[in-house]
Order: structure tokens, then C-alpha cells, then sequence
């Protein structure tokens, strides 16, 4: 079925009208709902067109789909600094009840890409999800923070970005453009995900695959799908550029489509 | 003020976020952000969202969209040039704020092809009143040349490592930094000629240039080098902001751009209520 016509609509919704979001409709026999968790900072900016096109891939079969911001991010209310991973996965549970208030469909699988899969996975039992698709997911905190601090440090002393070095106070607070508060640098640092209750697909595209073992900490039941090209997620002279992967969507859409007609 | 999300448009395919006062109250000046390139209309780490809230507060509606086939917009079906697209969008985008706040004159803000889609509109809108160009035109000039190469002229050692470095760089495919900063080729007499025209209207204007695009622009002076004699005109305001990148990456580069965009706009278009209820 083809609702590739159906527009997507702005809204904003949740306790204040705080969040923003994008219903892409569906049918309304659809087997289920897919909610688009984002992941954080620039990786959401960086992510932004291939959630688009993912959701509108989604409603063309059918699926309806809702994309979101959450409160400090986007087009939400809030902050940069104000973002904080308790209320992102909170979030993530008042966007669930949004599409399915919306699409009239009770049963709902989250996507997520790095930190949004870590918040998809950490809100699966309240948000009662009934599926997981994990793109590249972030499941300890602390070598992520390690590595934002990293690209940080690098961004300081970037000479294709400044015409001069800046200092240290200059680049304090944030990562990659966005300001960030101590209590988030703190949750990010204490962050370890468990394997969710729910069915969980990982789409590996991590170019530091070598000798990595998802089993270890997603669990057996897990499904792992890893795909050839890697994505760039950390890359300084990359930091501005779009992420796009057709075979991103292709899995993502294809392992849906399995699961609705198991 | 609040903020509402819209679908809008000639033909309902646009998106964006409004500023709005609360009902009832009318203001004069909208203020309208063009894309940065291709990011979505939160801008370049949300400094669309940053710098509308803020304008907000100081009591201007605004709105941040996405033109056609860009962010969450999609395409208008018509058979346009991109220019005539361009112009179409931000009428639509103009005639929303016109409609819902009551707005009859806009500011145009836009950065890098933000900067060059607003100036296209504002050649020809005559509802524009005014522009922020942030990294707009920019001209190789004789006083660029100058300044870029003979200070590397001074120091051979510094020159040698670049070319080697350059030269090693071709080598590898993919090794070269993506460019974030790219001139379309107007003519610098077209662009000349398009200032002084919007000035002769009347138009204020607000060109803020960052040390990002250094390779094209490297000094105050060469505003002047790029566009003659209209940049001194008092309709004309122009900032070079050496310290910072393109695209304000860092929090407090990004604050003092806001705050500059702010002050600018309460000097040349005071907060003016347009006393009728809707």
C-alpha cells in the first residue's frame, strides 16, 4: 500500500505543548507504529535527512512513523544545556503514546541511532515497545564522553574551522557545537545499557568493528546485522556533513517487514 | 510569544516554526531565517532555534522554515527555476507571519546559501525592509591577495609544509577536508550593483563575516574592496568576526552573533506594535 501522498504534519505535543514532532501517517490497519528516536547533539543534525527519508520510506508500506525532538533539542522547548537523559527517555515514552494515540496503533517498535538507540532500549519496558532496531547504539557512556571530549579537543586547534587556535575556555561545556551541562556529562559517564525485555536488531556500521562482540552486551537473543560501509560517525572534517545510508533504511525497513508478517 | 509549527505554502509543502506574539497583538517587523545549506531550519547547532527564541524575547515574531525540497519541506510540484522557487518560498514564508502576526515589512537572515537565497529575495521583494547576511558574496580582492599570501611569502618553511601537504593530500582519495564554504559565481559587479539598489530603497542591511571563510575574506576592508562605496552608507552595518568559524560552532561565538543580530535589529527596526487586534 502507497500513502506516499499523505503529508506529514508538524506538531507540537506532550505536558506544556514542550516537544516537537512530525507524524508521517499510516494505514490504519498497520501491524505497527514506528517511533524514530533521535540520537543527541550533532548527530541528530547529522541524521536528520535519512529519519526523513526512513519515515517516509515507513508510511509508503503503510507504516505510520513519528519523528521528535527531545526537550532541549530541535525544535523542542528548552535549552541545549538543558538536556538531560532522564527527561530524553521520558521523552521517548510521551512520543510512544503520541503516535499511538495519532495512528491508532497500540503496537510500537522504536528506531534509534547511536544515543537514541540507548534511549529507545532504556524506555522499552515503560514505553512498552514491542521491538528494537539499534543502529550503532552507544551502550557504555564513558568511552563515548572519552571520545566527544576527543573530537572537542580536536575542534580547538582546527585550522580549516579558525583562523587562529582558541582556548580552552572557549571550547568548555560543549561538545561539537552544542552547550552541555555537568549533570549530562555525568549521566553519559554512569550510562550502561542493559538488553532490553523486547526483541532488539543492532545494524552495525561502526568502523571500529574489529574483534567486537555484540553478544557480550546486547545478549544472545539479539539480532546483528552489519552492513559493509561505515558510517563516519566521529570524523572532525566530517562533523558538518549529512549522514546518508540507503542500506541503512533497506535494513531497517526490510526487518520490519519481516517482523509484521511473522 | 509562543511557538507553532506549521505546514504552509502555495501548495502546502512547507514546514516551519513560528514566534509568535500572543493573539491579539500585531507587530510591523517579521523577521524569516533561510536555510544554511542544506541543514534543517534548526540551523547549524540550533542556531536558527537560538537566535529566533531570542528575537522572541525581544518582540519580534519570527519564523525558521525549510524551503522547498530542503529539511522537512517537500517539493511545490511546480516547474520553477531554483530562483524563482526561492523567491516563491519566502513569499509564502512572508505572507504566513503577514497572516498570523500581523507583520507587513521582514527582515531577511540567512548564512553561507542562506545568505545568497535572501539576497536573490531582497533584490526584488518589496515587503523586505532589511537583511542579516552572515558569510554572504565574497570576493577574492587585490587587498585579500595581500594579506593571505605575503605573510606565507615570509616564511618559505611555513609555504613548503603547506605544498607538501597539499600535494600528499591529493593522493588519498578522500583525504581533503569537506568544504563547508563555497562562492556562487554572481558577478561581483551584479552583486555591487544589487547592494546599492537595495540601499537606494531604502533597505538596512547587516553583513557579518567570519573568519570560517578565510580563504575568500580576511579583513573589515574588504567589504568595502568587494562592494564599493555603498558599504559605507549608514543603511549599511558590517561586522568581521575574525575568531570565529562558519558556522559558529562554539556557544559563545554563537552568543555574541545573536546578541549582535539583536542589538542591530532594535537600532533599525524598533519594536513597533501595530495597535489593531486581529
Amino acid at each position: 500500500m502507497s500513502t506516499g501522498a499523505l503529508k506529514e504534519m508538524p506538531r507540537f505535543f506532550g505536558a506544556n505543548r514542550e516537544l516537537f514532532g512530525l507524524f508521517h501517517p499510516g494505514a490504519p490497519d498497520a501491524p505497527h507504529a514506528v517511533l524514530l528516536c533521535p540520537p543527541l547533539g550533532q548527530d541528530q543534525i547529522r541524521c536528520h535527512r535519512l529519519y526523513r527519508q526512513l519515515a517516509q520510506a515507513l508510511a509508503a508500506e503503510g507504516v505510520p512513523a513519528l519523528r521528535f525532538d527531545y526537550y532541549g533539542s530541535g525544535d523542542s522547548a528548552g535549552d541545549s544545556a538543558g538536556l538531560d537523559w532522564n527527561r530524553c527517555v521520558d521523552d521517548a515514552m510521551e512520543a510512544a503514546n503520541e503516535l499511538r494515540r495519532h495512528s491508532g496503533v497500540d503496537r510500537v517498535v522504536a528506531f534509534g541511532a547511536r544515543l537514541g538507540a540507548s534511549i529507545a532500549i532504556t524506555a522499552a519496558t515503560e514505553a512498552r515497545f514491542a521491538g528494537i532496531v539499534a543502529w550503532d547504539p552507544v551502550l557504555e557512556g564513558g568511552s563515548h564522553v572519552a571520545r566527544l571530549d576527543a573530537l572537542q579537543e580536536a575542534l580547538r586547534t582546527d585550522s580549516s574551522r579558525f583562523m587562529a587556535s582558541r582556548t580552552a575556555a572557549d571550547i568548555a561545556g560543549q561538545w561539537q557545537g552544542f552547550a552541555i551541562s555537568d549533570r549530562l556529562r555525568r549521566q553519559l559517564l554512569e550510562l550502561y545499557v542493559e538488553p532490553p525485555a523486547v526483541p532488539l536488531l543492532v545494524v552495525d556500521t561502526q568502523p571500529d568493528r574489529v574483534a567486537r562482540s555484540w553478544r557480550h552486551t546486547v545478549g544472545d537473543e539479539a539480532q546483528v546485522v552489519r552492513l559493509q560501509s561505515a558510517t563516519p560517525w566521529d570524523e572532525l572534517e566530517r562533523m558538518e556533513v549529512a549522514i546518508l545510508s540507503q542500506p541503512v533504511i533497506r535494513a531497517v525497513t526490510g526487518h520490519l517487514k519481516e517482523v509484521a508478517h511473522a | 510569544m509562543h511557538e507553532e509549527a506549521f505546514r504552509f505554502g502555495r501548495a502546502s509543502h512547507l514546514v516551519g516554526v513560528a514566534g509568535l506574539p500572543p493573539t491579539g497583538v500585531r507587530e510591523t517587523t517579521g523577521v524569516v531565517l533561510l536555510n544554511a545549506g542544506l541543514v534543517h531550519h534548526v540551523g547549524p547547532f540550533r542556531l536558527h532555534v537560538e537566535l529566533t527564541r531570542a528575537l522572541n524575547t525581544l518582540g519580534y515574531p519570527t519564523l525558521r522554515f525549510d524551503l522547498s525540497t530542503i529539511g522537512d519541506s517537500g517539493s511545490s510540484g511546480e516547474s520553477q527555476t531554483r530562483h524563482q522557487q526561492i523567491c516563491a518560498d519566502v513569499d509564502d514564508a512572508m505572507n504566513l507571519l503577514a497572516h498570523e502576526a500581523g507583520c507587513s515589512r521582514f527582515v531577511l537572515v540567512g548564512l553561507c546559501s542562506g545568505a545568497q537565497n535572501a539576497h536573490v529575495v531582497a533584490c526584488t521583494d518589496p515587503r523586505v525592509a532589511g537583511a542579516v547576511f552572515m558569510d554572504g558574496y565574497a570576493y577574492r580582492t587585490l587587498g585579500f591577495k595581500v594579506r593571505h599570501y605575503l605573510p606565507r611569502l615570509m616564511k618559505p618553511a611555513s609555504l613548503l609544509r603547506r605544498l607538501t601537504r597539499r600535494r600528499a593530500a591529493k593522493g588519498v582519495p578522500g583525504a581533503q577536508a569537506q568544504p563547508v564554504f563555497a562562492v556562487a559565481a554572481s558577478p561581483r559587479a551584479v552583486v555591487r550593483a544589487d547592494f546599492t539598489g537595495m540601499v537606494e530603497r531604502g533597505m538596512r542591511l547587516c553583513l557579518i563575516y567570519s573568519g570560517g571563510i578565510s580563504n575568500f575574506f580576511n579583513h573589515p576592508r574588504q567589504f568595502r574592496e568587494c562592494f564599493g562605496a555603498v558599504m559605507r552608507s549608514p543603511e549599511v552595518t558590517t561586522f568581521f568576526v575574525r575568531e570565529s568559524d562558519h558556522t559558529y560552532v562554539l556557544t559563545p561565538d554563537r552568543q555574541r552573533l545573536i546578541e549582535r543580530i539583536g542589538q542591530w535589529l532594535s537600532l533599525n527596526f524598533p519594536v513597533q506594535r501595530a495597535g489593531s487586534t486581529s
